[in-house]
């Protein structure tokens, strides 16, 4: 009871204190802050709950800017180029956060008090080339990595692979027994290119400056062709199952759940969020271990891709906003907002999140052969959509595998051309 | 029967021949496949052996060397560098990963003192409890595919660490490389298993991602439940066996035999094709062989049927050349088309070449499609329907005839169409033969006009004769009923001259009757021809309107003649026959013409092209009682007289139309008729004359003759005349004809009796001569050519006239040619002979004084 009546008085010094704190730095008046993001990510109850905590605890405002997600890019790029920049501004940090000229909008986060709670991986998504932290992750985080069904693996009598040569000695062995090894649904595979993509440029940092730079292209990084080589080549074995070209995003889930196959390339937190229910296998059945696409011989993870809070540095209410980031990061108001919240720890002192299990067991390997979110975030001209067109035309044999590559160049060059990047 | 064996028995016997050779082929290969099988899974026996034989030296080597190294390790545990040295020295040797110091309690410790928790599982068991070698897998928890090998020991201490076992641990991939087990091109997996199929240590290329492969097979092979139990029980006994089975569709050997330590067992997987790799090339090249071997006498087989077939098919289609020959050179000399047709599309198979000739219709057209012939086909427009071609059973037929014509030529063509449904070798044929009958529907026809011809004659005739027994009968009954009356009436003078001029009227009527039927029998008989010379038109014209003139003021009528528009004076033609055929119309026209009314006749000059010809119209126009349409049909037929209240008081024989049709017809020129019954009717003739030239038209002025005065009614009066006649009747009638106007006849019974009464006669004796043509003993021109040549000065200038039935102009034209100055036609008409006797007897008179 003692502990109570402490706790209780120990919050209400502080929520004095932050009162005092923010109404003396703002001359006692309250203040509305501007945060504009996208609608959906807006509505995510972590995201609410904090919001809801701040104006409680501050009696300051946010006016929230939301845009539907499929202008949000382009709506948002105008109002900026309109001098219409919020105090703070929520993106992921990928090739269109290039529209939003980050080294003359936003201030560099790198000495707040708070950067010492964030996880590695979490401060490494959110920092630049230069090593400067960005915005505040705040977000889902999760472990990419490939999901295998552990279940049916054991009753097969097989075991995980811990090597390329294994994982494709288990698809083989796989495909053998009827089953399809990996669920690769083409129109939706994205992310699975850049899970590969990311050991080559993590790991070469060089290669990413001077892709960046335009002096080399995917043609000329050898493990770039070997990758869609491998992946080429499983689509021929067979790999893929039989009517995988059809598939798309909803698929992996019935997939997944049935046993029809038996590996993806996925995350952790979308067991939690997709992984249809009442079917053949759950959660409970799947296991984690490393994603092999031959351009990582032990394999890779890629680590969560992050929504962040970026705080406008010409903003009129520049230390509000940072105080506001402040609260967002103070361990006992992210424990209430990510109470119960499926995720991987973006803060090392996240207690009340639900992590997987999945990604615990390995988390040994994890840490071994995990790697930041690498090329959708860092290679100037990366797009998604281009990745998926490419590849469509190499899985509908109008091309091979070279002429695949030229696509995948091609694409990036002229998005690159298109955001006006240097040496382009 | 014979000849079908023996084309059949040579292919009968080729196909056991090849039947024979691919059951003894199937056989060897079944055979050598059953062989290379054992000798595959031999040799795989052998190698996996050898590589069970070579892990088993490999344990025990490490089961000795353990056992030495521990007794080099007691005696120098005093020294544990020394140790340590030989350890490391023996570690890069034998190429083991760690060796161990194992505790009672399970504890593992390295030489250089580091621990390790180890989990030996079963085989801690016999190491402790029955002091056996042992070996164990994954048995140091924290390192994954460690195989370890271990033997016990007596206690002993090592840097504090009391041990009860030494061990050494392999990495697997180090393991694998120790088994040796390159064999069939790094293809096969081999195992080392517990007896539930869990894995020990893989030599999997790349790594193991296998646990239990029982557990795989069941899930990933064909072997049923029953082979799988078979194959587990093996494992639990310690056998050695070999199963086939597919996994993931590609055959494999599975070969599985006891380590001869614990349960392990060496497990060996290896492709079908890599374990038979070396024995299939052997037995390709046997396949091979044998197929090459077997082709070659397969192909000498066939050259020599294709040989054959070839000289047999060549002899046939020399064979069928021929005939084809033959029979396109047949066809060509005959006028029968020969088609053959598809029984089942009509497709053309055959066409003879003579259908262009006949028809007009090159034959390729015809194979192209039959149907072309039908554009040839007169009054029907299916050549070949398809029902009549189906009705038409097998071997029979069907025929009927049609009629074509020659695209080309028109020439018509009369065809016996016969079609024969026939199989030829098996197949169905329709034969088309299209049989000449031209000629024959030709004769046909000919017959058939002929028999309508004499029909039609017959008809002719009997209507001829009833009209002629009509129209003869009907001036006959007014004469002879008249002769009776006149007899009864003799002494009634008004009475006598009224039955002698009725009697007179309708002898004069007969007597026309008779002139136009020999008239016409003459036309129609083409005896009648045209004495063509030249004449004057306009005289025609003229004599034409003094003869007709007077007829029309009789009945108080309008004649117009209108020759003005006809310039040419001289033409050449028959102007006796043209005389009559104007006539002709002109007497209809004033005959069928009431009183009061008007007659036109008009002469034109048509259009001419050649200038020594002339075209004449002569149009005859009155306002009489016209002719119906019916009537105007036949108003050039014998004996056609329309019928009505009018026609009926006039008289006619029926024949005058005709003639003077049959006329124009003779003359080349056409006559056409518009009439409407009460409004009168047009004649048109339309005829073609030469010209005569203008200086040789002079002809002798008959102005004189004009201007001749009228006969006296008394020349004849006392004058002599001689009468040749045979006939005793008509002698006696002239006699006492020309005795009523004085003249004194002397008789002569024929031609020589008159030439003699003559020659004996004074000179000037006789003032005339009446001579009879046909007579017996001298006919009339006889005489008359003996009396103008017998040399009496008379001789030449006495008159002599023919006086005969003889009315022609053939007999006038005799007559004068004969010797005689004039024509008379019985029977005797007095105004005829008194007008002839005038002009001869004043003729002669007159040339008698200007020759004195």
């Amino acid at each position: 009871m003692k502990k109570k009546y402490f706790l209780l008085f120990m919050t209400l010094i502080a929520m004095l204190a932050l009162s005092s704190c923010t109404g003396g730095k703002s001359g006692g008046d309250k203040v509305t802050l501007t945060l504009m993001g996208k609608r959906s990510d807006l509505q995510k109850s972590y995201m609410t709950s904090i919001f809801e905590q701040y104006e409680a605890a501050t009696g300051n405002k946010l006016e929230i800017i939301s845009y539907d997600d499929v202008e949000y890019e382009t709506t948002a790029s105008e109002k900026f180029a309109n001098g219409e920049v919020p105090d703070i501004f929520m993106h992921f940090h990928n090739a269109d956060l290039n529209r939003f000229d980050v080294p003359n909008n936003f201030l560099y986060l790198n000495d707040e008090a708070w950067t010492d709670d964030l996880t590695d991986d979490a401060r490494a998504y959110c920092e630049d080339k230069d090593g400067n932290l960005l915005g505040l992750p705040y977000w889902e985080n999760s472990v990419s990595g490939c999901y295998y069904n552990k279940t049916l693996l054991d009753s097969l009598g097989l075991k995980p692979a811990s090597t390329q040569a294994e994982f494709d000695v288990l698809c083989q062995a796989l495909a053998a027994t009827g089953y399809t090894p990996i669920c690769w649904p083409a129109s939706d595979s994205s992310w699975m290119i850049q899970f590969a993509l990311d050991p080559i440029f993590a790991d070469n940092p060089e290669l990413l400056d001077k892709i960046n730079r335009n002096e080399i292209s995917y043609a000329d990084i050898p493990e770039v062709t070997d990758m869609v080589q491998w992946v080429a080549d499983a689509a021929d074995n067979g790999w893929f199952g039989s009517d995988w070209t059809e598939k798309g995003w909803d698929n992996i889930s019935p997939d997944m759940a049935s046993g029809e196959a038996v590996m993806t390339f996925i995350w952790d937190t979308w067991f939690y969020t997709d992984l249809e229910k009442g079917n053949k296998y759950s959660i409970d059945d799947f296991a984690l271990m490393p994603v092999f696409m031959n351009t990582a011989e032990n394999g890779t993870y890629e680590g969560g891709n992050l929504n962040m809070m970026m705080v406008n540095k010409n903003s009129e209410h520049l230390d509000t906003a940072l105080e506001f980031l402040a609260f967002c990061a103070d361990k006992k108001n992210y424990n209430v907002a990510f109470d119960g919240i499926s995720t991987v720890n973006c803060f090392k002192g996240q207690t009340t999140n639900i992590q997987s299990r999945m990604v615990t067991d390995e988390a040994d390997s994890i840490e071994a052969n995990g790697r930041v979110s690498t090329a959708a975030s860092r290679i100037i001209g990366y797009s998604a959509d281009d990745v998926v067109a490419a590849f469509g035309e190499l899985f509908n044999k109008k091309t091979d595998v070279a002429g695949c590559v030229k696509l995948l160049d091609d694409y990036r060059i002229a998005e690159a051309v298109k955001q006006g990047a240097e040496g382009f | 029967m014979k000849k079908w064996v023996g084309k059949a028995l040579l292919p009968f016997l080729m196909c056991m021949v090849g039947i024979a050779a691919v059951l003894i082929g199937i056989i060897y290969f079944d055979f050598i496949s059953e062989r290379i099988y054992e000798d595959s899974t031999d040799h795989l026996e052998e190698i996996y052996g050898q590589v069970n034989r070579s892990f088993g030296a490999f344990v025990e080597r490490n089961w000795g060397l353990l056992d030495g190294w521990n007794d080099y390790i007691r005696l120098n545990s005093a020294s544990p560098e020394t140790v340590s040295g030989f350890i490391e020295k023996e570690h890069e040797y034998w190429g083991f990963s760690e060796f161990y110091f194992l505790s009672a309690d399970e504890t593992g410790m390295t030489i250089d003192g580091q621990r390790d928790k180890m989990d030996l599982g079963g085989a801690w068991n016999d190491l402790r409890e029955h002091g056996e070698p042992v070996m164990a897998g994954d048995a140091v928890s924290e390192s994954k595919d460690i195989t370890v090998f271990a033997v016990p020991v007596e206690h002993g201490e090592y840097n504090g660490f009391g041990y009860d076992a030494v061990a050494v641990s392999y990495t697997n991939a180090d393991m694998a490389s120790s088994l040796n087990v390159d064999a069939f091109a790094g293809e096969g997996k081999c195992f080392v298993i517990h007896n539930d199929g869990s894995i020990l240590l893989s030599t999997q290329t790349g790594g193991n991602v296998f646990g239990n492969y029982f557990m795989y097979l069941n899930a990933a092979s064909d072997l049923d439940e029953q082979k799988l139990a078979k194959m587990r029980t093996d494992w639990e006994n310690e056998t050695t066996g070999l199963v086939q089975c597919k996994i993931g569709g590609v055959s494999h050997c599975i070969l599985y035999q006891p380590v001869g330590y614990q349960d392990y067992i060496l497990l060996s997987a290896v492709p079908q094709s890599v374990v038979s790799a070396g024995f299939l090339s052997v037995q390709k090249i046997t396949m091979n062989v044998f197929i090459v071997i077997f082709l070659l006498l397969g192909a000498a087989v066939f050259a020599l049927i294709v040989m054959r077939n070839r000289r047999q098919s060549r002899i046939t289609r020399t064979e069928l050349n021929y005939r084809e020959r033959m029979f396109d050179v047949l066809s060509n000399n005959v006028d029968d088309i020969f088609i053959m047709l598809d029984s089942e599309n009509q497709s053309v198979d055959y066409i003879s070449p003579n259908i262009e000739r006949l028809l007009g219709i090159p034959a390729a057209e015809v194979r192209e499609n039959i149907r072309v012939i039908e554009k040839c086909a007169i009054n029907f427009n299916v050549v070949i329907p398809k029902n009549v071609l189906e009705e038409i059973p097998l071997n029979g037929n069907k025929y009927w005839e049609c009629e074509y014509m020659h695209q080309n030529t028109g020439e018509r063509r009369w065809y016996r169409m016969t079609i024969y449904h026939m199989s030829i070798q098996d197949v169905k044929k329709y034969i088309v033969v299209m049989s000449d009958r031209t000629l024959e529907q030709q004769m046909n026809q000919k017959l058939q006009e002929a028999l309508t011809a004499a029909q039609s004659a017959n008809e002719a005739k009997s209507n001829f004769l009833s009209n002629m027994s009509h129209d003869i009968r009907t001036p006959m009954n007014a004469i002879v009923g008249f002769s009776v009356l006149l007899e009864k009436d003799a002494d009634n003078a008004e009475k006598v001259r009224e039955y002698t001029r009725k009697i007179t009227a309708s002898s004069h009527h007969l007597l026309s009757l008779i002139n136009d039927v020999l008239d016409m029998s003459k036309i129609e008989s083409g005896k009648t021809s045209l004495n063509v010379d030249r004449f004057n038109l306009p005289e025609l014209l003229e004599e034409l309107s003094i003869i007709l003139m007077p007829q029309a003021k009789a009945k108080n009528q309008k004649l117009k003649i209108d020759g003005g528009q006809a310039p040419r004076e001289y033409i050449i033609g028959d102007k006796l026959r043209l005389n009559q055929i104007l006539i002709n119309l002109l007497s209809n026209a004033v005959k069928y013409t009431p009183e009061g009314g008007k007659i036109e006749f008009i002469v034109r000059e048509l259009p001419q092209t050649a200038q020594q010809y002339v075209n004449l119209q002569f149009v005859v126009r009155d306002n009489g009682i016209g002719m119906s349409e019916e009537f105007q049909k036949n108003v050039f037929a014998p004996f056609s007289r329309e019928i009505n209240s009018v026609t009926n008081k006039i008289q006619g024989t029926g024949l005058g139309m005709a003639i003077t049709k049959n006329l124009v017809d003779l003359m080349g020129g056409i006559i056409r008729v518009k009439s409407k019954p009460g409004q009168g009717s047009t004649f048109t003739v339309e005829l073609s004359f030469a010209l005569a030239e203008q200086d040789d038209m002079q002809q002798p002025s008959n102005e004189n003759d004009h201007n001749r005065p009228e006969p006296d009614e008394n020349v004849m009066r006392g004058r002599r005349f001689l009468i040749a006649e045979d006939n005793e009747l008509n002698a006696e009638i002239l006699t006492e004809m020309l005795g009523m106007e004085g003249v004194i006849c002397e008789l002569a019974v024929n031609g020589e009796e008159a030439v003699k009464m003559f020659e004996k006669s004074e000179q000037g004796y006789y003032d005339m001569i009446f001579m009879d043509v046909q007579m017996p003993v001298m006919n009339g021109y006889e005489a008359t050519r003996q009396i103008r040549s017998c040399g009496r000065p008379d001789a030449e200038s006495v008159p002599i006239a023919a006086m005969t039935a003889n009315t022609f102009a053939e007999d006038v034209r005799n007559a004068m040619d004969a010797g005689m100055n004039g024509h008379l036609a019985k029977p005797i008409d007095m105004d005829a002979v008194r007008k002839l006797a005038s002009r001869l007897i004043s003729g002669k008179e007159s040339r008698s004084e200007k020759s004195e």
